[in-house]
């Protein structure tokens, strides 16, 4: 006869019993996840331990364990470095203020295109609106480049309203440069990155609209009431990743658009460590940099995802 | 929280497993093991060339490390003279676009195949040799081809080879001291200071190479030639700025025949005096008005557009990469011209002195020892390196390209013609003119078979002959890859970089003097003499290398 | 349907906001166009802005014409094809897994997949990942390393935490697994997410061009945009040789120009598919949901 045990021992064999039959009610959903589990492993994990070369001096001709370990000498060397701070204020700079400006666009676009009534319009400007994310930098920034200099057609049209001086070359002026960063980043990806709220948009409840409408509600006041809190979840998890990856700003945009004139206001964390780094086949310091952003960003999504969790009461996560 | 804890503890006893894992021979960063050597198949009379014993057909696999390059073997006349020739067929493979990468990938993984092509200055070199991946060519040509010791030119021998004795690459496009002695009337620079031919005579062909000269032709250019095409003139023009020095750091100071060593050291032409007054007069030029902020924007492709358009009236710009422009204005605008002129010189007024060719040359060739039949490798090196194969690469296959003519290969009528005027059809015919280019010797080439100069660079190239300067001793001095040296340099260059700029558009001389100071005091904090101890040591090496005092 | 005048004001106001835009994308894309179907050469002299001035299709000749290009479309089509597939059902499937908020073990599963979206090995663990893989100069090395992407696992997560649990509930009750819920329930109420998923993926595939330059040798087996980055490249040749080049004399396409044509030539398949896209964006798809 089996001994009573006691009120912990009677709760621990009940929670081994829930957990059987927790995992065979959910097995199908168990092996969907171990599928991509396994898949992590395989193509995540493994050659995440490469990153091990960050804390080395690694050499292609080495094995990655054979490299002589060195420390945090490659972070030093970045840390150290007299223009870390002046990169790390440009890149946090550009990213931060093209997010405050940029991450509410796409929304309202998405908002805007989706209250057009004229069909062919809406198709039209959607269509017309992603366009320029295939654009590359590379042709995009010699563009810019001619219609932002001397004689190029931005000036006329300045000149003509009568606002700018004669024949200024814009990308020469650093102080202009986060802003014609930004705003031709913006102009680029904005209606390539509405696509997601587009979709979110349209799982939206039309009755609920037509309930609204019926109380009365106008236009604006629907949008307010209904679309923007039925699409709160992905506007949520966007500005949550958005936020983690600050350190990460368009390196091949600032490439192109840099020049000797403009490079205390242009440099930026991932052109430096091309020019310094990738360049010599430094895959240790890369390494170690990728290291440092991957930390930051990381911890900055724990932080978002906390904040947004104790205002929202939901967990993207 | 907890959970999380316990979740990164995971995370990270996991990569430390898989890097434990690595070292326990499970093999996934490691590299494949070595091939065992095979026995010699063919023993071969040292008297006669090794290519001409073994008839053996094989294949290699030939990486060359240059995207642009798009030959394909076997297609030409060329190629297929030299596969019936030796036997050997080549799979020529190349990166796409910047091979830095995939290079890198195949050593990582020691997945290189049988033949290597890279440039010298590349960091790949030292690897591929301290990494142990490639054969010693004289290893191998004294096991299998001794003959291949009386094509090789012995100086090149000696120029390439290591600290333990042994050579493993071989250049093309190398000159030797005797090469650039034979060739002193031929041989030509890519350098050139171009001003606009119309204009330049307009102002009566000034001197350009005082300093007042300069400043006030400018000024005139300007004056006479506001406008071009509706278009603002741009008086002087530079190299693009991006990353670099542009063409007003070494190159002015090529110019200007600032030495590269004094007194038996290495010199740092950088804080010469003549050149320093020379970057003043270009502030003076930019206090004028007369450099339009453009230059320091401009990328490549925005500097050729604009000479296409004539609107330069000077630009220091080497004429190689200007090929373009000058050909669409040579066929289309042949009035508006560039052509070479005296530049900037010193107060002694002394001629430019131009960097010509070297003996490190151009690309470097190794034997890797993943190569599946290195003893045809050598005999094939054997074969290209000689008078045959360099006839073949250059003038193509005989009877279908080129045929004798009193004793001298002669490339036939019509062969010519194509030359120019379907240059596509004629690389994918015929592959002449060394479309396989890996082992070009140019100095054969205009030794035996001299071509005429003719086209849009026919004056610019001729300008440079006689100015030409060997700079054998400072060949390959400057530290590379990831050495401490080599960073120190990386950092000092980049602050020059952005401090040359700063220097030309300062507003006073009082300003310009501020800017440098503060590049010396910085250029002294890093310790920059002991790049210049590198580079003297180098320089002795050298010297002893080539036997030269 | 009467429109109030509030209405139709902020209707006009949103018609020339969305107009002024487009002006402002369509110049510059008209300008390429242009541009491209511009003698290279001629184009470097400048002043071309509305329509060509030596018209030729000399570029897209060159670029259609490369020996391999019909091979490259058809490698980049089997990819995208094939990856999108497999890409969204698998995501989906480990999405629709982690969608139920009562899961066992969810947190370790998210934590796992979390750390995967930041931290990465770089280029050189990976290629010898892949080497060891044996997925060199195959096809697979297209599908494999790319089936999985967690941040899109996350985004469809969320829409699958959107659909209502009544509905799930009752098929389960009436004797459906998880499979077939998924499949026929689930799958169907987010064709949103799964086009704007498949959209993601499948422009990456198409764009992808680093996987041929890295673990491809065999030009049989390059995408289409590895195959044109090399024209690129190619076109920019300017030949190092000593020896001058005859080549350059009549050489009607520039590095420049075939950038040109290359961009109008990826883009414009895109343009071609998303109408058929488009559908999924537009409003009501849930209706059938609630109402059945």
């Amino acid at each position: 006869m089996k001994k009573k045990g006691s009120k912990r021992e009677e709760g621990g064999i009940k929670k081994v019993s829930k957990l059987k039959s927790d995992l065979k009610k959910q097995k199908w959903l168990h092996i969907f996840v171990l599928m991509g589990v396994i898949w992590m492993i395989i193509f995540s994990y493994i050659p995440m331990g490469g990153i091990v070369i960050s804390f080395k001096n690694y050499r292609v001709i080495d094995t990655i364990w054979s490299a002589p370990w060195v420390g945090l000498e490659n972070f030093r060397d970045i840390f150290m470095d007299d223009m870390f701070l002046p990169i790390m204020k440009n890149t946090i700079g550009i990213s931060v203020i093209g997010l405050v400006i940029g991450f509410p666009l796409p929304i309202i676009f998405a908002l805007m295109l989706n209250e057009l009534t004229n069909v062919k319009m809406k198709k039209f400007s959607q269509t017309i609106s992603y366009l320029p994310h295939f654009l590359s930098w590379v042709v995009l920034g010699g563009m810019m480049i001619n219609w932002l200099g001397e004689t190029g057609i931005f000036n006329d049209i300045m000149q003509n309203f009568g606002i700018a001086e004669t024949g200024k070359v814009w990308l020469a002026d650093k102080t202009k440069f986060w802003g014609i960063a930004i705003s031709s980043g913006l102009w680029k990806e904005l209606g390539w990155n509405s696509i997601i709220y587009l979709a979110a948009i349209a799982g939206i409840d039309p009755g609920l609209y037509e309930a609204a409408r019926i109380d009365g509600a106008g236009k604006l006041q629907q949008i307010w009431h209904i679309t923007l809190p039925s699409i709160k979840g992905i506007v949520v998890l966007f500005l949550v990743l958005s936020v983690s990856n600050v350190l990460n700003v368009n390196w091949e945009q600032m490439l192109v658009l840099q020049n000797p004139l403009t490079l205390e206001t242009s440099e930026v964390l991932d052109t430096y460590v091309y020019k310094m780094g990738l360049i010599n086949g430094r895959f240790s310091f890369a390494t170690a940099i990728g290291l440092f952003k991957s930390l930051v960003a990381f911890v900055l999504l724990i932080t978002a995802n906390k904040v947004t969790k104790k205002l929202n009461d939901t967990s993207i996560l | 929280m907890k959970k999380k804890l316990i979740l990164l503890a995971m995370v990270v006893l996991f990569m430390g497993t898989v890097s434990v894992l690595d070292a326990g021979g499970f093999s996934l960063f490691s590299k494949k093991k070595k091939k065992a050597e095979a026995v010699t198949r063919v023993n071969v009379d040292p008297t006669k060339p090794g290519w001409q014993q073994d008839t053996k057909e094989v294949e290699l696999d030939w990486y060359v490390n240059f995207g642009w390059f798009q030959g394909k073997w076997g297609r030409d006349g060329a190629s297929q003279a030299m596969t019936e020739a030796t036997g050997v067929d080549i799979n020529y493979m190349m990166p796409v676009g910047d091979g830095g990468q995939k290079i890198n990938t195949m050593l990582a993984s020691n997945t290189l195949p049988d033949l290597v092509t890279i440039g010298w200055w590349e960091g790949a070199y030292r690897d591929l040799i301290e990494g142990g991946y490639v054969y010693a060519l004289d290893e191998l040509a004294k096991k299998y081809d001794p003959y291949f010791f009386e094509v090789a030119s012995p100086e090149k021998l000696g120029w390439y080879k290591e600290a333990d004795g042994h050579t493993y690459g071989y250049p093309n496009a190398s000159y030797t001291k005797a090469d650039i002695e034979e060739g002193k009337d031929s041989i030509t620079s890519n350098y050139s200071f171009l001003v606009r031919k119309d204009i330049y005579e307009a102002l009566g062909k000034p001197n350009m190479s005082t300093k007042e000269g300069f400043l006030n032709t400018l000024k005139k250019a300007k004056e006479m030639y506001p406008k071009v095409g509706g278009q603002p003139l741009i008086p002087i023009g530079f190299q693009e700025f991006g990353t670099g020095e542009s063409s007003l750091g070494g190159y002015l100071q090529d110019y200007l025949a600032i030495p590269l060593e004094k007194d038996g050291r290495a010199y740092n032409r950088r804080e010469d005096n003549e050149y320093k007054e020379w970057l003043k007069v270009f502030r003076k030029v930019n206090a004028l008005g007369l450099i339009s902020t453009d230059v320091f924007v401009d990328k490549r492709q925005q500097i050729e557009d604009k000479m296409t358009q004539g609107r330069y009236f000077a630009i220091l710009y080497p004429h190689i990469d200007a090929l373009q422009p000058l050909t669409n204005i040579y066929n289309n605008n042949p009035e508006r011209m560039y052509i070479s002129v005296d530049g900037p010189k010193n107060s002694m007024q002394e001629e430019h002195t131009f960097p010509g060719p070297a003996i490190s040359g151009w690309t470097v060739t190794f034997i890797t020892k993943n190569c599946k039949d290195p003893e045809k490798a050598i005999r094939f090196l054997d074969y290209m390196m000689g008078d045959e194969g360099q006839k073949a690469a250059f003038f193509g296959k005989e009877g279908l390209s080129w045929e004798m003519k009193n004793g001298k290969p002669e490339v036939l009528a019509e062969v010519k013609e194509m030359k120019t005027k379907n240059r596509t059809e004629y690389d994918q015919v015929h592959g002449g003119d060394y479309m396989n280019w890996m082992f070009m010797d140019n100095a054969m080439q205009e030794r035996l078979w001299p071509a005429k100069l003719e086209g849009p660079t026919a004056q610019v190239r001729s300008y440079t002959k006689g100015k030409i300067q060997p700079r054998f001793k400072y060949e390959r001095w400057d530290p590379s890859g990831q050495e401490k040296e080599a960073i120190i340099k990386q950092k000092v260059d980049l602050r020059w970089n952005s401090t040359l700029p700063k220097l030309i558009i300062s507003e006073s001389d009082e300003e310009f003097d501020k800017i440098w100071n503060s590049y010396v005091k910085y250029a002294e904090k890093m310790k920059y003499s002991t790049i210049l101890d590198y580079q003297t040591n180098k320089m002795t090496e050298n010297a002893i290398k080539l036997g030269l005092n | 349907m009467i429109r109030s005048r509030g209405e139709k004001i902020f209707d006009t106001i949103n018609t020339t906001i969305m107009l002024l835009f487009c002006i402002s994308i369509i110049y510059p894309i008209w300008y390429i166009v242009v541009l491209s179907f511009n003698d290279g050469m001629d184009a470097m002299r400048g002043g071309i802005y509305w329509w060509p001035r030596v018209f030729t299709i000399e570029t897209y000749k060159t670029v259609l014409g490369a020996s391999g290009i019909m091979t490259s479309y058809g490698v980049t089509i089997a990819k995208t094809i094939v990856g999108v597939a497999t890409h969204v059902f698998f995501i989906g499937l480990v999405a629709y897994g982690l969608s139920k908020e009562d899961l066992r073990f969810r947190k370790i599963y998210m934590g796992l997949g979390l750390v995967t979206m930041f931290f990465n090995g770089g280029l050189i663990p990976n290629f010898l990942l892949i080497n060891k893989l044996g997925l060199l100069n195959s096809f697979w090395v297209f599908i494999l390393p790319c089936l999985f992407n967690m941040f899109e696992m996350i985004v469809m997560m969320n829409f699958f935490k959107a659909i209502p649990k009544s509905i799930e509930e009752s098929a389960y009750i009436d004797g459906a697994n998880y499979l077939i819920i998924f499949f026929k329930i689930v799958l169907p109420l987010s064709m949103p997410v799964v086009a704007t998923i498949g959209l993601w993926n499948g422009v990456w595939q198409w764009n992808d061009f680093f996987s041929g330059v890295i673990y491809i040798n065999n030009p049989d087996l390059q995408p289409i945009q590895t195959f044109l980055y090399k024209i690129i490249s190619q076109a920019g040749a300017s030949q190092m040789t000593a020896n001058l080049p005859a080549s350059a004399m009549q050489a009607k396409t520039t590095s420049e120009s075939v950038k040109l044509a290359t961009m109008i030539l990826t883009t414009l398949p895109i343009m071609l598919v998303y109408p058929f896209l488009q559908k999924y964006f537009v409003k009501g798809m849930m209706v059938g949901a609630t109402k059945g």
